[in-house]
């Protein structure tokens, strides 16, 4: 077994596709009142699926920013700020969680290896 | 993709739902203003927002020479200008008043107060979702500093 095995590839590629989102989620919110602006969404998770099922190396995988063709609300814009700060705050949470088990998983391989974290 | 870009993104809407603020602050102090600019009454304020850093080659290129220059990242939030209502004057009857016309009527500025506390109520609520946005992003960093522990 690689010192840096396909778990925590997959945590760190988990870990960027979830700061991608927090970029969008955080560019819906300042932009809920710019008239037609049309919010943005990264869908990390099936293309990570995609990846892992397709064997692509997971280092390399690029996650797309995709605009959601919705149709614009009474404000001139497709963004609710209330689902988009449920979003972040989701968001939030999730990428504090990779990072512990990501955290976790470096504590256990210095202790196999010796060294006191 | 910065580190720091959600921070600079949530910086941009706080930067322009304070100058929507003071805009409607300045609408609302004028709301009775009667000679204003060239002796006509005051007009409604408003301001423009536009999304910073649109998708298109020119913006693009522009966008990368200015990069170093200050100025809302890419996925912000920029105020384009603030530009006047046309929406025209009030009527009020006030035969008493010094700046009634002939038929007793003074034309008062095009605000209507309730619309600007309206505005007021949800720029400070926009204003607060990005200082939250703002503060996620910082206890990601935060998490991610943690891992180095």
């Amino acid at each position: 077994m690689d010192l840096v095995d396909s778990t925590q590839q997959l945590l760190e590629t988990a870990m960027r596709g979830s700061w991608q989102r927090q970029t969008a989620l955080t560019s819906n919110i300042a932009n809920a009142d710019t008239p037609g602006y049309k919010r943005q969404e990264v869908n990390f998770e099936s293309e990570l699926q995609s990846a892992m099922s397709g064997g692509e190396p997971l280092d390399q995988v690029q996650f797309a920013t995709e605009v959601q063709p919705e149709e614009a609300g009474p404000n001139g814009t497709s963004v609710s700020v209330d689902e988009e700060s449920a979003k972040l705050a989701e968001n939030g949470l999730d990428y504090q969680a990779l990072a512990q088990v990501l955290s976790a998983r470096n504590s256990i391989v210095s202790a196999a290896i010796g060294v006191t974290p | 993709m910065g580190l720091f870009e959600a921070i600079g993104i949530a910086g941009s809407g706080l930067t322009a739902e304070r100058v929507r603020m003071d805009v409607t602050a300045e609408n609302l102090a004028n709301a009775d203003t009667t000679k204003a600019a060239g002796g006509l009454p005051y007009q409604r304020q408003e301001v423009e927002l536009k999304q910073a850093g649109e998708e298109g080659f020119s913006s693009a290129l522009s966008g990368a020479i200015k990069q170093a220059e200050s100025g809302p990242p890419a996925g912000g939030v920029e105020v384009t200008g603030v530009v006047s209502d046309a929406t025209p004057d009030q009527q009020v009857y006030d035969p008493g008043s010094p700046e009634a016309d002939a038929q007793g009527y003074v034309k008062m500025p095009n605000i209507s107060t309730v619309t600007e506390m309206t505005d007021l109520i949800s720029e400070s609520q926009s204003y607060q979702s990005d200082v939250t946005a703002m503060q996620t992003a910082k206890s990601m960093f935060t998490a991610t500093l943690g891992v180095l522990k």
